[in-house]
């Protein structure tokens, strides 16, 4: 069945099974690779995208369910120049090490700050409570956005 | 990737509910679990249809109304953590919602979800239905004994009856009177027992024990021999009799005839006269017993065990008129002239015809067993053929072995697999000596000069055509003889009904009496039948259940007081022994050496009473021994909470239960609306504790909800048991009192009172103890 979704600021059509994933459509129907199939169990939230404004995992949502809906993944949030200082963050910081994390880190990241541009550091944590790094990146992805947080404050 | 579905979004709850109805669906809230339990594939059944609720306007608020909070089922979890309404006159639930897994689940995740979600054991949870255990249709817990570290500490619940149980004609909740066994209560073992069978000592020795076939341990090494442990409390009540058959207290008045003194005989008058009827028992024979007294052999079941019983049943008061001819000198008309009603179980005796050359000569197996005292002596020859394959058909092949046989040949139209009678049996006819030629029919009996010197076979090919039915087919090119001076058949019996003259109108069937299927009435009012007259020829065990119903038919149609047929029930928490299931050996009943058994003397031993607990500890107690995993479960308890559904309102403790698959009393088409939670009155306050191993994501190891600076107190604590678990000790050690180290230490305790951990779960007991000292504690600051 078709569905219509706000994605990324654009009205995108996408002709979906009911057994697609969010996460599954987005990748197989649309290329954008950035919501990553990784534990497809919702444990570790690489697939993390921003719906309706609450940062989700993509894998534990049906397609069909997000038809109306708005959403945001990574390759969104990197295009706008307003974001770029998250990233240039990460970067400073080395946020990252193998990287395949570091999408749903971002989107996490990005919807904390669209509800509190001045986050405390434990705040930080936990709106990234629910992302998992095995290469164990953590204590640097805090530093990372109050660092932006500064910036985009600016 | 998912396997395919249908998708419905629902428009309002009715139309959900009745997708829901028609089966084959599942419903959808904020997916975090459900679409986890499709991916992996873990129930046996996966829905041909997902009905997703999230479409249906209205569901997801937070509001106050008249001093009751309330809350839409589809609110997530989330915005019930960050509402500070919620947060503070409703604290625990906040900080309960707040405590699932991530902010990412929590924002998809919604209460009623939460509450309904499927249990996290891992075997469960294994992909592909790969554990399919008690909670999936399967008969199994797997964690009981295998990796159970995150499994309860109070105990496991049933889903349905027990296998074992499941298999006993009676009904006996094995279990339960194994369980009561461990304890050391024997009169409770006692009692649970002779709620469905009022001979255990009996029964016990001549059972073919489906009970030990089915139970779930035959898959790993020997099947608790609960044969053994019936005979322990059988024997037990035999020597406490005093207490087990007592006169009735009170007199109904009413009068019953019970025509056979057999199994279903007296198992209908143990039940018909504890509930103070008068009950007369008739029987043509001299002694009473029926089978039991007259065919069962004393090696198996001495003749003194069903004299003492009969005994038992006549201090009862129940009156034995034996010899007692039925149809000449009482008739079934005056019968029923002369009580208020009559029972019919008169057995199956009669030989039947099966016409084959020479049927004459040959002797009837029940007959040889009943006049066994005319065949001493070596009367019974140097060769004699049995033709059977049943139980009957044993006990007949090693009398005559016993009785001096040098030869005895046994054959049977089945095939050695298919063979009617029960291994045990078989087994002991073998080591006995007999001679097992399986496979062949009757052709014909072979004489010279009037004397009997063989019996000729013929090759049996197939016993059933291709609709199950009784047809056996034979190979008439293939024959041969089997020499012997005696031939015995036990080739099955028939019924006699010829007690029932011609004018005495009753419905029968193939010669046997039809009985209605819930009270064993007959075509007669007030006119019932039990046992073999009216299944054909069965167990005593079954002629037991079927007495029982008659008595419950009776006293119902009598209008009086009965013991129900009881059947087990699922609802309390069960234990078993984490050490006494490791023994793999079942127990063994002490037997005569061969060289010393006779046909008068019992070849086995009573068990003592420590081997029968050493048995009774090796038992399952089949059950699921997960937890419930959900956070706000608890706190809606401690809130005391009202679940509200499409169909009723329940309290949140009602919610919960134990079921195939799910964790809730939910049926099929019920639908989570709202839950409302009555505002806590001032000065009260209430908090929740989870301990998880990591802080985010993971499941509650134990988690906490208490209500204090109530009158009442309320605690609740999850993970720990198959339910949310509300302890009423620590309630009670907490009402009136301040909250102190002290009075939060005790209720500590008084939470853990009662557990009983599995082999990996008993540090949960310290957690839990800690966790609510903590949490009363944390209420203070
Ligand atoms: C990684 C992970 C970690 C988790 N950690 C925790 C945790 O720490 N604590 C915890 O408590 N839970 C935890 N959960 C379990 C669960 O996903 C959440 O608790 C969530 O609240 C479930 O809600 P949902 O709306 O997503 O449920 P769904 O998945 O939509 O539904 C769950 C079940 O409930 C039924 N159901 C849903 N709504 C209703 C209704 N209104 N009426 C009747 N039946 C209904 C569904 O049919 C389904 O069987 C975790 C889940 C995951 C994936
Ligand atoms: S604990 Fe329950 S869910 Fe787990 S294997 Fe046993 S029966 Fe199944
Ligand atoms: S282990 Fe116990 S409860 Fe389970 S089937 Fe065997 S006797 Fe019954
Ligand atoms: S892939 Fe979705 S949470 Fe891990
Ligand atoms: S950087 Fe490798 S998993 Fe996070």
């Amino acid at each position: 069945m078709t569905i219509t979704l706000n994605l990324n600021g654009k009205p995108t059509d996408l002709d979906v099974k009911t057994n697609y994933t969010l996460q599954e459509a987005l990748q197989f129907k649309l290329g954008l690779t950035g919501a990553k199939h990784m534990c497809n169990k919702g444990v570790c939230g690489s697939c993390t995208v921003i719906k309706d404004g609450r940062a989700v995992l993509s894998c534990q949502i049906l397609a069909v369910e997000c038809d109306g809906s708005t959403v945001e993944t990574v390759e969104g949030i990197a295009a706008q120049p307003k974001w770029k200082p998250l990233l240039d963050a990460y970067c400073k910081w080395d946020a990252m090490q193998c990287g395949y994390c570091t999408p749903g880190f971002v989107v996490s990241a990005k919807a904390l700050l669209d509800s509190n541009p001045h986050p405390t550091e434990d705040e930080c944590k936990e709106a990234l409570a629910g992302n998992i790094c095995i290469c164990g990146t953590y204590p640097r992805h805090a530093q990372a956005i109050l660092d932006a947080a500064l910036v985009m404050n600016d | 990737m998912l396997r395919s579905f249908e998708h419905k979004n629902a428009k309002s709850v009715n139309e959900a509910a009745g997708v829901l109805e028609l089966g084959n669906a599942a419903l959808i809230a904020g997916g975090t679990d459900l679409l986890g339990t499709l991916k992996d594939n873990i129930l046996p059944d996966y829905p041909g249809t997902i009905v997703n609720i999230k479409t249906i306007p209205g569901l997801e608020y937070i509001k106050e109304e008249n001093g009751t909070l309330k809350i839409g089922a589809l609110t997530k979890l989330a915005d019930i953590a960050a509402s500070p309404t919620v947060q503070r006159k409703y604290t625990a639930l906040a900080q309960a919602a707040k405590a699932v897994a991530t902010p990412h689940l929590r924002d998809m995740g919604t209460i009623g979800g939460n509450i309904a979600q499927l249990p996290r054991c891992w075997y469960f949870r294994k992909s592909d239905n790969r554990f399919p255990c008690l909670r999936k249709g399967g008969t199994e817990c797997f964690a009981a004994t295998g990796e159970n570290r995150y499994h309860s500490i109070l105990g496991g619940w049933k889903t349905e009856t027990s296998q074992c149980t499941a298999a006993c004609p009676a009904g006996t909740d094995i279990p339960k009177y194994l369980s009561q066994i461990r304890a050391g209560d024997m009169d409770g073992a006692a009692e649970t027992i002779m709620k469905v069978n009022p001979m255990p000592m009996l029964t016990s020795r001549v059972c073919a024990h489906f009970c030990q076939q089915e139970c779930n341990r035959c898959q790993k090494d020997e099947g608790v021999q609960s044969g053994a442990t019936e005979r322990v409390v059988g024997d037990y009540i035999l020597a406490n009799a005093d207490k087990f058959y007592k006169a009735p207290a009170k007199e109904t008045g009413k009068t019953i005839a019970i025509i056979g003194a057999g199994p279903a005989g007296m198992s209908a008058a143990f039940y018909l006269r504890k509930a103070g009827n008068k009950v007369v028992i008739y029987d043509t024979k001299p002694e009473a017993g029926g089978m039991l007294r007259y065919a069962i052999p004393a090696y198996r079941l001495p003749k003194d065990l069903v004299a003492k019983f009969a005994s038992l049943l006549e201090k009862m008061g129940i009156e034995f008129k034996l010899g007692a001819k039925i149809g000449d000198e009482i008739k079934p008309s005056d019968l029923e002239k002369n009580y208020d009603a009559v029972l019919y179980a008169t057995g199956a005796w009669k030989r039947p015809v099966l016409g084959f050359s020479g049927e004459d000569l040959a002797i009837f197996g029940l007959d040889f067993l009943v006049e066994v005292k005319n065949w001493m002596d070596g009367k019974v020859g140097q060769e004699v053929v049995v033709m059977g394959g049943g139980n009957v058909a044993m006990d007949v092949a090693v009398t005559a072995k016993r009785l001096g046989a040098k030869k005895v040949k046994l054959t049977c139209l089945e095939t050695r697999d298919k063979m009617p009678a029960s291994g045990e049996e078989v087994a002991r006819a073998i080591e006995e000596g007999i001679e097992i030629d399986p496979g062949w029919g009757l052709s014909q009996v072979v004489s010279e000069n009037g004397k009997i010197v063989g019996l000729e076979v013929k090759r049996c090919l197939s016993t059933v055509d291709a609709s199950g039915r009784f047809n056996p087919q034979y190979d008439e090119n293939d024959k041969k003889v089997l020499t012997g001076e005696n031939i015995l058949l036990a080739t099955g019996q028939g019924i006699d009904l010829s007690y029932l003259d011609e004018k005495y109108q009753i419905q029968l069937n193939r010669g046997r009496i039809v009985t209605d299927e819930d009270s064993n009435e007959t075509s007669r009012p007030g006119v019932f039948g039990a046992g073999d007259v009216v299944n054909g020829p069965a167990t005593v065990i079954g002629s037991v259940a079927s007495g029982h119903k008659s008595a419950n038919g009776i006293s119902r149609y009598l209008g009086v007081d009965y013991f129900s047929y009881a059947n087990a029930s699922n609802k309390e928490y069960v234990f078993f022994d984490t050490e006494g299931t490791k023994n793999p050996i079942g127990l063994k009943l002490k037997e005569l050496d061969a060289a010393a058994r006779a046909v008068d003397k019992e070849d086995s031993m009573t068990p003592e009473l420590s081997e029968g607990v050493t048995e009774a500890k090796r038992c399952l107690n089949c059950a699921c021994y997960a937890v419930n995993p959900s956070d706000t479960a608890p706190a809606l308890i401690a809130l005391d909470a009202k679940i509200v559904t499409n169909h009723r309102t329940l309290a949140a403790e009602e919610l919960f239960d134990v079921n195939e698959p799910s964790n809730t009393v939910l049926g099929k088409d019920e639908i989570i609306t709202e839950i409302q939670i009555p505002q806590p009155p001032a000065g009260s306050k209430s908090a929740f504790t989870k301990l998880a191993l990591r802080k985010s994501i993971d499941f509650p190891v134990v988690n906490v909800a208490v209500l204090v600076g109530v009158e009442k107190p309320r605690i609740a604590l999850n993970a720990i048991a198959p339910k949310p678990y509300r302890s009423l000790k620590a309630e009670a050690v907490l009402a009136g009192k301040t909250i102190d180290e002290a009075t939060a230490t005790a209720a500590g305790e008084a939470a853990v009172a009662d557990i009983q951990p599995l082999a990996a779960t008993k540090y949960k007991a310290q957690i839990a103890k800690t966790l609510l000292k903590r949490t009363l504690l944390g209420t203070t600051e």
